[in-house]
């Protein structure tokens, strides 16, 4: 019997050995990626150089959906993409829902990039390894992309409004603009001089690296051009035009331009982009190949111009790949044929300028004819037309007038720009078939409708 | 240090033994036979309350020594028959059996804890079995679970899609996770747990589908357990809900399928030949419109000229094709090739195979390829002492092509040819060119010859485990069980675009290629105490045990664009770049304690609980508890309703509870890497983290009542459920404006309710005609009964499209979509559910003539609806059978009043569509040649040929290839949408099988 109790005893206490060390086990964590929290907690000098560089990787990431939505919505272009026929159907219509296709890029896109923002202020605030100068330059950054960011969602929901108070996810701030899209316009401009001020406590260098993207704008003081730039953007939007004159005489302008100068006229920050794994520029692609999704320019922008404007080269007419979609016919049920292709870039690794001084310029002139100042006005008109080869304006001198001359520049010099045509119309009460071509028998679409997570959060 | 300890264990164990050396006191010997006279080989006849024992030979002969006392009780038990029990004594001397055969499986032990199982007439759950014979030998299944569909009551399965390789979502008493967890079962194979994830293979980086995303649910992936050969398996058992699946605590929320391989048997060596010769033949066409020149001026209106200039060019040149001729009317050739070897004697026994399986698709240039080898071995080191090993190497190829959906790419021939009039050429010229498909983004026939989708798999799973008794006495024993295994599986994908494709030509670095390898690694070890104990009339079975799990899982996909002409290794790439990263490290550890009590057969009760922790909780080291308890009373044995009638009649409840964990990744809020302009940056994630976040859990109550009459040879297996899910883990979604798109939290609990209804038949059993026969009804029915964050809508394309919608008071597989409707579910219309209202199959076995058999499965859904956006895209492209009729006669044409039903009117009904189905399954009919022709033929100890076929018929109302669909692969909630799908097959076989 003795082997027996042997047996039995060495069994429990293998037994027991097993379970003691088959319960251990090594805690698990991200092995793939640094976590959230470990930046927003005393973030170092290194971590906040991260958040900038994603910052910048993330103020880019908008600009081929606002160029090709709200580009369609005003008609600057058509979306031959073959893969889903509700870019035709849904773009072109005149109807919206809740969850629209394709409104993400304008919408969640940018939010992400907001969020980024805030978590990079988080970081600054939070930080003991950065000194308050430094933190004010990565918070007068932040704060200027954040307000730039939050542009695209309040162009895309307009009368619907915007929330712009988002750091806590479980507990999102109002909706500011309701019906009233002028007064979430003004919020964002309060951010923009908040940057302002932080960049004007931020020493004479950033503590962080910008990539070549801001070059010319590296510094506190020369970013702070560029965040008066979109804040005379932001101002015009917001119709508070002593405002927008004011930030406008202290961004980036510059009025000295003619056609032997036109390059001056893209003086301005770009969003860089490059190969994989870096983004490539959205809007390129190799001209005239047989490919079944391409933008397409509006045949009437081609049709409207004036003779000899030097801006039609930013398109060429295809010859061997001439575009057709099912979805796009006129009114006789005719197929629409796509002819020209934007030919503005020549590479997916070209930058492309988000604000720029023709924009600036133009701004500049809006600004002027509202204000009255008729000849400053017509002056900066000029500019624009004589650094493009169409000759002096020689049209009606009245403010509506002017408005519309300004608009039909905007249109030229700022095409498929992630979409000012459409933006353009609808703020100065322009939007309907007069002042767009409707030949595809679509409708006009005021603003997108709400995304389903934002009804859904706030009837819950 | 821990990993090298365990590794010695079983060593350890087999060193520790002494054994001892009794005389025997009596012998008794004897024949078993069948009841029709056949002797039986193998059966196995134990000493009650011993390890001892021995087997019958080739002639049914055995003698079997016991070593204590005057008397005994010999078990003699054998696959197939009811078990036996006979009282011997120092006089017998001889005793000859006859045993019966166990028609309703009662003897079967099935399982019921890990440590070991009950027959199934004490089991107190409904537990399905499947023999290795219906798996295999009707016919050819293209893949394991593809053997499984009609044979199981109580699950939803639903092809992903008819490509090569297989591909199966399995839903077990319905849904079980709403996708935060593993949707699918829990697969064991002899004790290891199996990896069964769909292991990406990238097609949808390079064909665009989902934007290039990391969608990986539109790689149109199989998932791994079809790499699994079904000639290899002796049986499967299915742990439907958690009332029985408890005992593999917090991963059996969706259920566990248990597989044990063959082994081999004391006695003759024996060879097995087996070789599947057949071809199979795409199903089900569209019939894509014919172009006509009415049609080309209804289609194209001004543009209709060139279009018909082109027709009549095609016609002059003879070449007006039916594109889904072309593409999908290959006949390819199956084979399935089985060398087998068993044998062994009473202390060791083998079983060894070899197998290769090669079928071609109905599309050309796709595939699947596989080869299996598997050695088992069994080895009784002493009375006290056995061992066994498992070994299998798996390799398989598969070539899936290119299907399904896609993003301008062109990189779907379905998707492709939706939009491809028949008279378009798209033939490769004289000097090695394809014509550009005018209306798309690449030209399908280019794709087919010239895209390549290769997928490989290396896999070993390798099982040992050992069984030590360490107290035997007639009336208890103790003994220790230790087994453990390794799932090492190295997959490699290849998805490559060369850069003369039409959509490559037209991208900046033209030629797409990527390079996918996954490494995973499942090892995982128990060890159990059992204690067994007579207590009086009393039999008492404790257990007590330990379980622990790694997984270890590793996956890079390198990509290279820009390629050098005809070049797919990434040095020749101009753009080369990692498209994805990742390592996963996940542990399981438990504790196991049950308990079994059996009153003579007639009350049986077990109760037990597990403690599980993971690293996948976010706790890791909380252990949760999953309890289970269940009660069989069978009144048959009761004095009281004994009758000649009813054999059997038992009533079981059962409960169990189970935990499904949340995916890994969960519980983190990373920073993603993003690139600019060469710098480096960190950009927030769209996940947020819920701290309190627990594992999701199910309870299941389950009752039912087996009844036999006539010896059984009518039965009727019934059982009733009730399984809840609760914690259910889902994405809360804020506002989108927080930049948060989902926050795993739980948030809601549903409800599974349904029965299974089993009867089987025995109508005839005469030695010239036998026919047996299964019926199973069963029904599910879910239901959210609690959702904590805002209604939402799940899967598909957007609501425009058909989509899913989580609602409580909702079943969670709704199917939705637009218009907006106030009281609908997500504020969205109801048009239907991807789950069926009931399913139901039918099997026959007839036994002809002693040398015929017939055989023949019909398995059936009724009602459920999916989302058939094929037509939607044949309808856009103008390719549907009746685009320009116009059945309404109100001047607009079918298919354009279709998309304005979808566009204008915002009518997401016009592509859903209903599922209901009726498919023969299987038909096989063997010849067994008899024993006097074989033996005339000398050398063969069995021969048998067949024909046979697989999905051979399809009765459906459903508008495309087969209403069973996924473009989104398996999936709990989202699946049932379809995009131009791979056509299912037909497939037609002939059969040889022979002995030696």
């Amino acid at each position: 019997m003795n082997y027996k109790i042997l047996t039995v005893t060495k069994g429990i206490l293998l037994m027991a050995l097993l379970s003691f060390t088959a319960c251990e086990i090594d805690l698990v964590t991200d092995p793939n990626n640094p976590s959230v929290g470990s930046a927003t907690n005393n973030a170092s000098p290194v971590e906040i150089q991260f958040l900038v560089t994603g910052l910048e990787g993330g103020n880019r990431s908008y600009y081929g959906s606002a160029s090709q939505m709200f580009g369609a919505f005003g008609r600057e272009v058509w979306p031959y993409f073959a893969s889903d026929p509700r870019f035709l159907g849904d773009w072109l219509g005149s109807t919206t829902y809740n969850g629209f296709f394709g409104s993400g890029g304008t919408y969640t896109t940018p939010y992400r990039t907001v969020k980024q923002a805030n978590v990079l202020i988080e970081a600054a605030n939070n930080s003991t390894q950065i000194s308050a100068q430094q933190a004010s330059g990565a918070l007068g950054f932040a704060k200027t992309i954040k307000a730039f960011q939050l542009t695209w969602p309040l162009l895309q929901q307009w009368n619907n409004g915007i929330r712009i108070e988002v750091e806590d996810p479980l507990n999102p701030g109002p909706r500011v603009g309701v019906d009233n899209p002028q007064a979430a316009f003004a919020e964002i401009l309060n951010i923009l001089d908040e940057a302002l001020n932080d960049l004007n406590n931020a020493g004479s260098e950033f503590s962080f690296d910008l990539t070549t993207a801001f070059a010319g704008f590296d510094t506190p003081a020369t970013f702070a051009q560029v965040n008066r730039a979109i804040a005379a953007r932001v101002a015009l939007y917001a119709e508070d035009y002593s405002a927008a004159q004011t930030a406008l005489n202290a961004s980036f302008m510059d009025m000295d331009v003619d056609d032997t100068t036109s390059d001056k006229m893209f003086i301005g920050p770009v969003h860089a982009y490059g190969n994989p794994p870096d983004a490539a520029n959205p809007l390129f692609q190799p001209f005239d190949q047989p490919t079944a999704r391409i933008l397409i320019c509006h045949p009437a922008w081609i049709e409207d111009a004036l003779p000899n404007d030097a801006r039609l080269n930013k398109v060429a007419q295809l010859t061997e790949n001439l575009q057709t979609n099912s979805g796009l016919r006129d009114a006789n049920g005719d197929l629409l044929v796509g002819e020209y292709q934007d030919v503005r870039y020549t590479d997916q690794t070209d930058d492309i300028p988000f604000i720029r001084n023709e924009e600036l310029i133009l701004i500049g002139a809006e600004l002027s004819a509202r204000s009255g100042a008729t000849q400053a006005a017509v002056d900066a008109i000029n500019i624009v037309r004589n650094t493009w080869g169409v000759g002096d304006y020689t049209g009606g001198t009245t403010q509506d007038e002017l408005i519309d001359e300004i608009l039909f520049q905007r249109r030229y010099s700022l095409w498929c720009e992630a979409g000012h045509r459409w933006v353009d119309l609808r703020r100065t009460g322009r939007l309907n078939e007069n002042y767009v071509d409707l030949r595809d028998q679509g409708g006009l679409i005021t603003s997108v409708a709400r995304p389903t997570s934002e009804v859904n959060w706030d009837g819950r | 240090m821990k990993k090298h300890f365990i590794k010695n264990t079983l060593t350890l164990l087999a060193f520790m033994l002494i054994s001892s050396a009794l005389s025997a006191q009596f012998s008794v010997s004897g024949t078993v036979t069948a009841d029709d006279g056949e002797p039986l080989i193998g059966v196995t006849i134990l000493v009650k309350g011993t390890s001892v024992g021995a087997v019958t030979d080739l002639d049914g002969d055995y003698t079997v020594a016991i070593r204590q006392g005057t008397s005994a009780t010999l078990i003699i038990s054998y696959t197939g028959f009811r078990t036996v029990e006979r009282e011997v004594d120092v006089n017998t001397g001889t005793l000859d059996v006859s045993l019966e055969p166990d028609i309703a499986n009662l003897d079967e032990v099935v399982i019921t804890g890990l440590a070991g199982g009950v027959k199934r007439a004490n089991s107190g759950n409904a537990i399905t079995s499947i023999e290795g014979d219906a798996l295999s030998e009707n016919t050819s299944p293209q893949t394991l679970d593809n053997a499984l569909y009609g044979k199981i009551p109580g699950v939803q399965m639903t092809a992903n899609g008819g490509a090569p390789g297989g591909g199966i979502n399995v839903q077990l008493r319905g849904v079980s996770t709403l996708g935060a967890g593993s949707s699918q079962p829990l697969y064991i194979i002899d004790g290891v747990y199996m990896d069964n994830s769909a292991t990406r293979n990238f097609r949808s980086f390079v064909s665009g589908a989902g934007g290039g995303s990391s969608s990986n649910n539109q790689d149109n992936v199989a998932s791994r357990i079809s790499d699994i050969n079904p000639d290899e398996i002796e049986k499967i058992e299915v742990l439907k809900g958690p009332s029985a699946a408890a005992i593999y605590g917090t991963r059996a929320n969706a259920g566990v399928i248990i597989i044990t391989t063959k082994k081999g048997a004391a006695g003759k060596s024996k060879i097995s030949f087996s070789q599947d010769l057949g071809y199979a033949r795409g199903q089900n066409f569209i019939g894509f419109d014919d172009w006509d020149e009415q049609k080309i001026r209804n289609y194209f209106g001004n543009n209709a000229e060139a279009q018909l200039e082109l027709l009549r060019e095609a016609q002059a040149e003879n070449r007006v094709t039916d594109w889904e001729d072309f593409f999908y009317g290959e006949t390819p050739l199956l084979s399935n090739t089985t060398v087998s070897a068993s044998g062994g004697n009473e202390k060791t026994q083998f079983y060894a195979s070899g197998n290769y399986q090669t079928e071609d698709g109905i599309i050309k240039n796709t595939g699947y390829d596989r080869i299996s080898f598997r050695a088992n071995i069994d080895h009784k080191v002493s009375d006290f002492l056995t061992v066994k090993f498992n070994n299998n190497f798996i390799r398989t190829f598969n070539q899936r092509g290119f299907t399904g959906n896609q993003n301008n790419t062109g990189g779907s021939i379905g998707y492709a040819i939706a939009y491809l009039p028949s008279y378009i050429d798209q033939f490769q010229d004289e000097s090695g060119n394809y014509p550009n498909h005018p209306f798309f983004g690449g030209n399908p026939v280019e794709v087919r010859d010239r895209g390549v989708n290769d997928f490989t798999v290396n896999r070993f799973i390798s099982a040992a485990s050992a069984d030590l008794s360490l107290l035997t006495k007639p009336n208890m024993f103790l003994k220790v069980k230790v087994n453990g295994g390794a799932d090492y599986v190295a997959s490699q994908s290849l998805v490559y675009f060369p850069e003369t494709m039409q959509f490559q030509r037209t991208q900046a670095n033209p030629g797409d290629v990527v390079w996918g390898n996954t490494n995973a690694l499942n090892t995982n070890i128990q060890a159990f105490a059992i204690f067994n104990a007579d207590v009086g009339s009393l039999n008492s079975n404790t257990s007590v045990g330990l379980v622990r799990l790694d997984q270890q899982v590793d996956f890079l996909a390198n990509r290279g664009r820009g390629l050098a002409a005809g070049q797919r290794n990434l040095n020749w790439a101009a753009v080369q770049t990692i498209q994805a990263q990742s390592e996963q490290t996940v542990t399981d550890v438990g504790i196991v304690a049950q308990e079994d009590l059996n009153w003579e057969d007639k009350i049986i009760a077990s109760v037990g609980v597990r403690f599980d922790k993971s690293t996948l909780n976010r706790d890791q080291e909380k252990f949760y508890a999953f309890p289970k308890a269940s009660l069989a009373a069978n009144l048959h044995n009761f004095d009281f309703i004994s009758s000649g009638v009813l054999s059997q009649l038992k009533v079981r409840a059962a409960y169990g509870e189970t935990g499904g964990l949340p995916r890994f990744g969960a519980t983190f809020e990373p920073l993603g890497a993003v690139n600019i302009d060469g710098s480096l940056g960190g950009f927030v994630g769209a996940q947020g983290v819920d701290p309190t976040l627990v594992p999701e859990t199910a309870s299941e109550l389950e009752f039912g009542a087996d009844l036999g009459f006539f010896d059984n040879r009518i039965s009727l297996e019934a059982t009733v459920y009730d399984k809840r899910v609760n914690d259910l883990i889902l994405s809360l979604v804020p506002a989108s404006s927080t930049g948060i798109t989902s926050i795993q939290t739980n948030a809601a609990d549903l409800q599974n309710r349904g029965f299974e209804l089993g009867l089987g038949l025995n109508p005839v059993r005469t030695t010239n005609f036998n026919w047996f026969s299964k019926i199973l009804v069963w029904r599910n029915v879910s239901e959210i009964t609690r959702l904590a964050v805002p209604e939402f809508t799940t899967g598909g394309f957007g609501a425009l499209l058909g989509t899913y919608a989580i609602a409580e008071g909702f079943s969670p597989t709704s199917v939705v979509g637009n218009p907006d409707a106030a009281d609908g579910p997500a504020g969205k219309t109801l048009y239907g559910d991807r789950q069926p209202d009931f399913q139901y199959s039918f099997i026959s076995e007839f036994n002809i003539l002693q040398n015929f058999d017939l055989s023949f499965v019909l398995q059936g859904q009724s009602g459920g609806e999916a989302i058939n956006l094929s037509a939607f895209l044949w309808d856009d492209g103008g390719t549907t059978p009746n685009w320009d009729g116009d059945d309404d006669n109100d001047g607009l044409f079918n298919g354009q009043e279709r998309a304005n039903a979808a566009f204008g009117e915002g009518n997401s009904g016009v592509w859903i569509e209903p599922t209901s189905y009726v498919k023969l399954r299987e038909f096989g009919l063997y010849y067994t040649f008899s024993q006097t022709a074989i033996d005339n033929i000398g050398f063969l100890d069995r021969l048998k040929l067949g024909v046979s076929a697989n999905n051979v018929l399809l009765w459906t109302n459903y508008g495309s290839y087969d209403p069973e669909v996924s473009n989104f692969g398996a999936q709990p909630i989202a699946g049932g949408v379809e995009v131009t799908p791979y056509p299912t097959s037909r497939r037609f076989f002939f059969h040889i099988k022979a002995d030696f």
